[in-house]
């Protein structure tokens, strides 16, 4: 029995990697050897294809897009959803219920369904194909999610130390500032982590809100690979490393924290 | 504390306009213009009344998207619930390495679907993929096929790509599961249950708030599912994999018919609510606020 289960969650967490390691190996064989013995290991390690993606795509310029628009729409979804956390744990007001309620509804809406709407308000507001649409479309979307996260976070911070604050003649902003903010800085974190990578992997709306080199992100970059370059199967997976590694890396450094805010995220909807 | 009305509401400002922009206007477009032809950004809008429906109940092309829907979130609010649930048991006993198997689980769900989409896409590839090289080797050469692009397997696979991954759903598990206490387990020892029946009695029961909240994510995920199907066929061959997200993608950005598939989000949006609110009922879900 004990060994049974040990062999089944074995075999799955295998499965879930060798597409990965696949993939790493390949990127790293000549195109002539992954089609003539696409199992065997590299006979010497090539990293040109690294060399060539770069150059076969746009890829350099759609990784720094997509670290601008992800880094700023973090910093934005963090101190908006912070600052509507702070709102609505530590004070009563004719708002709070409804906005959490909203937000809760919010949480599982099937996103894809407002593509067309998003599309023409982005268009109405003379945004489309530019960073700041998917900066605001990314910071819009995901905000549920890190409000629930942050929110689940200041739950468990006692209220008695701003009381404090406000005793020594703290004001609301300053309370916010000087105790809240330090207090609340690793949800803030778990919540910036997880948007962070949300933005990076963001497909369908990139694709529908930009055409041009000057807006399209990383995750664009395989669509012009499967279109154009299809016979480069070398640059090709080299392309996908450098696309998926900074959300591995990410998540390998900070597991702990993303598995508390994806079950913090995840459970209150 | 009155003074701080105001700031309350400066505080929550910013997060209400971003979800009335983005938001709100949005759902509400989409369910006003359901009713209505609305072709293009120039064209003329006519209030059609439920004509769109009427339209998407002869559409063979609608029909196919929202049957696959339908099975694979029925596939995925079951047999992926259930992997990510059984995972989650087997490596809560903690024994060596199961940090390690917990990471290597939750990969595929970290990623971009759009890469995991590419990925698969190579590894079902006829000429160089994985699973053909791997039959190859074996001599089992019959069954070497275009996996993605073969009617026959075409659907199977693409379900492939996401029903075994359920990493997010082993997460939550366990995190329910270190919250039972322990002295319900004490109780089955002194009973002498062996393992399964500690898992299949006393776990399981304690875990029925968090199965359903997942079937819920599981369920609703399908209902955004693009891009692994955008990025490996599109739909084809034919429609074999079609699904109302694609198609309401390939109506509203590839062919401007606005009204009509705002009608596909309506119905997206209005499947999502029934399916919480089956679940809950179904799970009986204790609310929390």
């Amino acid at each position: 029995m004990k060994i049974k289960g040990y062999s089944y969650v074995t075999s799955i967490a295998l499965i879930s990697i060798i597409p990965f390691l696949w993939v790493v190996m390949l990127s790293l064989k000549t195109n002539e050897e992954i089609i003539n013995s696409p199992l065997a290991l590299p006979a010497k390690l090539v990293f040109e294809g690294y060399g060539n993606a770069l150059e076969i795509a746009p890829l350099g310029q759609y990784l720094i897009n997509s670290v601008i628009i992800a880094v700023i729409s973090t910093a934005l979804n963090v101190l908006i959803s912070s600052m509507a956390a702070y709102a609505t744990t530590r004070f009563d007001f004719k708002l709070r219920k409804p906005i959490v309620v909203i937000m809760s509804i919010s949480l599982l809406l099937p996103i894809t369904a407002l593509i067309m709407p998003v599309y023409s308000i982005v268009r109405f507001l003379d945004l489309y194909d530019t960073k700041t649409a998917l900066i605001l479309v990314y910071t819009a979307l995901d905000l549920p999610m890190s409000f629930f996260i942050l929110r689940a976070f200041f739950l468990t911070i006692p209220k008695e130390l701003e009381e404090a604050a406000y005793i020594d003649g703290a004001s609301f902003m300053q309370s916010y500032r000087r105790v809240i903010l330090p207090l609340t800085s690793p949800g803030m974190i778990t919540a910036g982590i997880l948007h962070f990578i949300f933005c990076w992997n963001e497909f369908l709306y990139a694709l529908s809100l930009t055409a041009s080199h000057n807006a399209r992100t990383v995750p664009l970059a395989l669509n012009y690979f499967t279109s154009q370059f299809a016979f480069d199967y070398n640059a090709m997976f080299s392309a996908v490393i450098m696309m998926i590694f900074p959300s591995v890396l990410l998540f390998i450094i900070f597991q702990e924290k993303i598995i508390e805010g994806l079950t913090a995220g995840a459970v209150k909807g | 504390m009155k003074k701080n009305t105001l700031w309350l509401y400066l505080f929550t400002a910013p997060l209400i306009i971003f979800f009335v922009v983005f938001l709100l206007a949005p759902v509400i477009i989409v369910f006003c213009s359901s009713f209505m032809e609305w072709k293009g950004f120039s064209g003329e809008i006519s209030f059609i009344g439920f004509d769109n429906y009427i339209a998407a109940m002869k559409d063979a092309e609608f029909i196919v998207s929202f049957k696959h829907t339908i099975i694979w979130i029925v596939l995925q609010s079951t047999v992926h619930v259930a992997i990510g649930v059984s995972f989650a048991i087997i490596i809560s006993r903690k024994f060596k390495g199961w940090k390690v198997l917990r990471t290597a689980f939750m990969i595929p769900n970290m990623i971009s679907a759009s890469a995991l989409g590419f990925i698969f896409l190579m590894i079902f590839n006829g000429q160089i993929g994985l699973v053909n090289s791997v039959l190859h080797k074996l001599h089992l050469d019959q069954f070497v096929r275009n996996w993605l692009f073969d009617p026959n397997t075409a659907f199977v696979t693409v379900t492939l790509t996401w029903l075994l991954f359920a990493g997010l759903i082993m997460l939550l598990v366990l995190t329910e599961i270190g919250t039972i206490p322990s002295s319900l387990y004490e109780a089955a020892d002194l009973d002498g249950a062996s393992q399964w029946q500690k898992d299949l009695f006393v776990t399981l029961p304690q875990l029925r708030n968090v199965i359903g909240t997942c079937m819920i994510i599981a369920a609703t995920s399908k209902l955004k599912e693009f891009e692994l199907i955008y990025l490996t066929t599109k739909g084809g061959p034919g429609t074999e994999t079609m699904s109302l997200p694609l198609y309401l993608y390939n109506t509203s950005i590839v062919q401007n018919n606005f009204g009509y598939s705002n009608m596909i989000g309506t119905v997206l949006i209005a499947l999502g609510l029934v399916l919480i609110y089956i679940i809950n009922k179904v799970f009986k879900i204790a609310s929390d606020e």
